[in-house]
């Protein structure tokens, strides 16, 4: 093979390569309960950065991990810690675990409508409403109604995050209506005066928040900035951007801005929390 | 207002009308026959109600019927391939007339692979499993069908077993898919001590920490290449594999042991022979600025097999005559197999999310009491990455064949490769 062809082949591979190699904007895609926050970031920064395009979308935490893992996004928005099989096929194909930042934090919320009178539940109550042992409102203090259940599909971080942190990893009950996305989950408690539901504390509109007991013996604590911040609220969490590698470039500059004061205190605004 | 609303979510039921008559005939004919409140387009809050419930009912069969399929996954890759192989200008000629390419052609375009796999996830628990292959050779055939059982015992279902057609669980290279691989073919040792790759039987998997997994598994032997595979267990025993796998992130280590019996067949008593290898093999990562995640990769085959050479050496060859097969008098069935040795080291590297190169050198010897025979490549390959399901390798093979000739004298073929393959995978 002479070098004429040799040279041949390798403008073929850039020429192939050429369009990937070009300049794009941020892809952002993942949580649906990050949805809302992400977009307002983007706005916000889209206005300070005049030039710069940033595209947020949903679809759910796995939805957005499988999307970091074919390349068709930049920033995975994750309501949950990747897994460790997302991990090893993100290297299988990048020779990198992925580059993981917290960027806010936020209460896992349950709701109820607000007509039901229920004020808290501890975990093992609302680990047994959503596994199907306990299926009326008056094994738990409520009135005699038998429960509907809400939830998400299994692409959802908050889906996985619940299950993990309040079953313990056991299967949801069958009767779950599972739902597109946390709006969807709020609509449904806000018109079923015999439903619950849960997603993010910046969804709690026309729907009643409950409190949450790590126990029996312990009092009810409701997400807000003080129970969420120092971790007394029992479902508090992260939300998480995953990237392929260390940011750079542009998506290193918006990073930096979404954990500047700017980004946080927006976070703040949309209903979420800040980091510190 | 209450009225103005109520027009507007008749109009939208409207609109949902005819998606709910055709699914129910004899319900669209009965509101056909109502018609006494078209005039004033409103319809009444019972009315609405039916229309919701029926409309709720549409909804949860198309709700359960999502559910199953999503059950159900269907994916695969398809390899094209270009091979120009440098024994193609010594063998390739064009003569008479019309001209004629005379064979062995060595520059060829053909499917490498052509695969398409079939998931079931039943429940959480249980998994089935049919993987296909419509490459190379022309006619499907079947590579993987198997069952696993995930306990329920365990949040991330940490024990599984697994009955049927699956990969033998031994080293790195063999477990990973060749959708993912950086170089278009495994290492030598790998090809030849795993012919196929997969072979009959069963798998205990066991993940104790996120850390680390062991798995075992017992095996028919022959693998899906055997000559006689899948209608007979070659050995009569059963051969049995177990691998530890230490995974960490930045360093990942394994050990993979295989003990068994090869079998020889001769006329009269066959001859059976220890069949064992013993693998390790690790794998670093790193992250370079600028360009991205990198990695080397090492693995090492040691073991005792069959030798080929060793058996038409000491084995007189069946002919029509003389249509028996025997030791030649004098030889040892002990030297029917021998130690074999085989490595491999490799270094990846992305640069950005789109291309990646890689280089590996690789050997093999089949007989370590021997001299001049060893295999030995270097492979230098490039990917880039159309979009996140294409990609386009371009390979080169540079393999060193020692072969023994007359006097004592080693030959090296002329046999290195090019290799152009693009590979679509969903």
């Amino acid at each position: 093979m002479n070098r004429g062809r040799m040279a041949g082949i390798l403008l073929s591979v850039l020429a192939l390569a050429g369009p990937a190699l070009a300049g794009k904007p941020i892809t952002v895609k993942g949580s649906d309960t990050m949805v809302i926050l992400g977009q307002r970031w983007a706005e916000k920064y889209m206005n300070e950065h005049s030039g710069q395009v940033i595209m947020v979308t949903g679809g759910g935490s796995g939805t957005g991990i499988a999307a970091l893992i074919n390349g068709t996004t930049d920033i995975c928005q994750a309501s949950r810690t990747m897994t460790s099989d997302e991990k090893l096929k993100l290297r299988d194909r990048y020779q990198t675990m992925g580059t993981e930042i917290k960027v806010a934090k936020d209460g896992l919320t349950i709701y109820v409508h607000p007509d039901n009178a229920l004020k808290a539940l501890t975990i093992a109550q609302l680990r047994d409403i959503y596994l199907g042992t306990t299926t009326n409102w008056k094994q738990v203090g409520g009135k005699d109604a038998t429960i509907i259940l809400y939830g998400r599909e299994n692409s959802s971080g908050t889906y996985g995050y619940f299950k993990e942190h309040v079953l313990e990893n056991r299967d949801f009950s069958a009767r779950v209506q599972t739902l597109p996305g946390t709006a969807a989950v709020v609509n449904a408690v806000s018109k079923d005066p015999n439903g619950i539901g849960y997603g993010g504390a910046a969804y709690t509109k026309g729907v009643r928040e409950v409190g949450i007991q790590p126990d029996a013996k312990s009092a009810a604590v409701l997400p807000s900035a003080t129970t969420v911040r120092d971790g007394s609220y029992p479902l508090s969490r992260y939300l998480f951007f995953y990237l392929r590698k260390k940011p750079e470039g542009d998506t290193r500059k918006f990073v930096e801005w979404v954990l500047s004061d700017e980004g946080q205190k927006l976070a703040s605004d949309v209903g979420y929390f800040p980091l510190n | 207002m209450k009225r103005s609303r109520l027009a507007v979510i008749a109009a939208l039921f409207g609109l949902a009308g005819p998606v709910l008559c055709a699914g129910t005939p004899g319900r669209a004919a009965a509101q056909s026959d109502a018609g006494a409140i078209p005039d004033t387009g409103l319809v009444t809050r019972e009315e609405l109600r039916g229309l919701l419930e029926g409309l709720n009912e549409q909804l949860q069969g198309v709700q359960t019927d999502t559910d199953r399929l999503k059950r159900f996954k269907f994916t695969g890759y398809i390899q094209g391939r270009y091979d120009a192989s440098e024994a193609s200008s010594d063998s390739v000629q064009v003569s008479g007339s019309p001209y004629t390419v005379t064979t062995p052609n060595q520059s060829r375009f053909y499917i490498r692979r052509a695969r398409f796999k079939f998931t079931y996830d039943s429940s959480p628990w249980s998994q089935a499993v049919i993987y296909f292959d419509g490459g190379q050779d022309r006619f499907i055939r079947l590579l993987e069908a198997y069952v696993t059982l995930m306990d329920p015992w365990t949040a991330n279902h940490d024990h599984q077993f697994t009955l049927g057609q699956f990969n033998v669980p031994f080293g790195y290279e063999l477990e990973r898919s060749s959708s993912l691989r950086e170089l278009p073919e495994r290492s030598r040792a790998e090809t030849v001590l795993f012919p196929g790759e997969r072979d009959l039987g069963l798998k205990l998997e066991q993940q104790w920490t996120s850390e680390v997994k062991t798995s075992l598994s017992v095996l028919n032997g022959g693998g899906i290449n055997s000559v006689d595979f899948p209608n007979t267990d070659p050995t009569r025993n059963k051969d049995i594999t177990a691998r530890a796998r230490l995974v960490q992130g930045t360093v990942d280590a394994a050990a993979s042991y295989y003990w068994g019996h090869q079998v020889t067949p001769l006329t009269g008593p066959d001859v059976s022979t220890d069949k064992t290898r013993f693998g390790v093999d690790t794998q670093g990562y790193w992250q370079l600025p600028h360009a991205g995640g990198g990695s080397l990769k090492l693995e090492l085959y040691t073991g005792h097999d069959v030798n080929p050479d060793s058996v038409n050496t000491l084995v007189s060859a069946p002919t029509g005559a003389n249509p028996v097969r025997l030791l030649r008098p004098g030889a040892d069935p002990s030297h029917l197999a021998t130690d074999v040795f085989g490595w491999y080291a490799m270094v990846v590297q992305n640069v950005g999310d789109w291309l990646q190169a890689a280089v590996r050198y690789d050997t093999y010897d089949p007989n370590t009491t021997l001299a001049h025979d060893q295999y030995r490549r270097w492979s230098f390959g490039v990917n880039a990455f159309y979009d996140a399901y294409t990609r386009f390798t371009i390979s080169y093979d540079a393999v060193s064949t020692q072969t023994l000739g007359a006097g004592g004298t080693t030959t090296d073929p002329h046999d290195n490769l090019w290799t152009f393959q693009l590979q679509h995978k969903w």
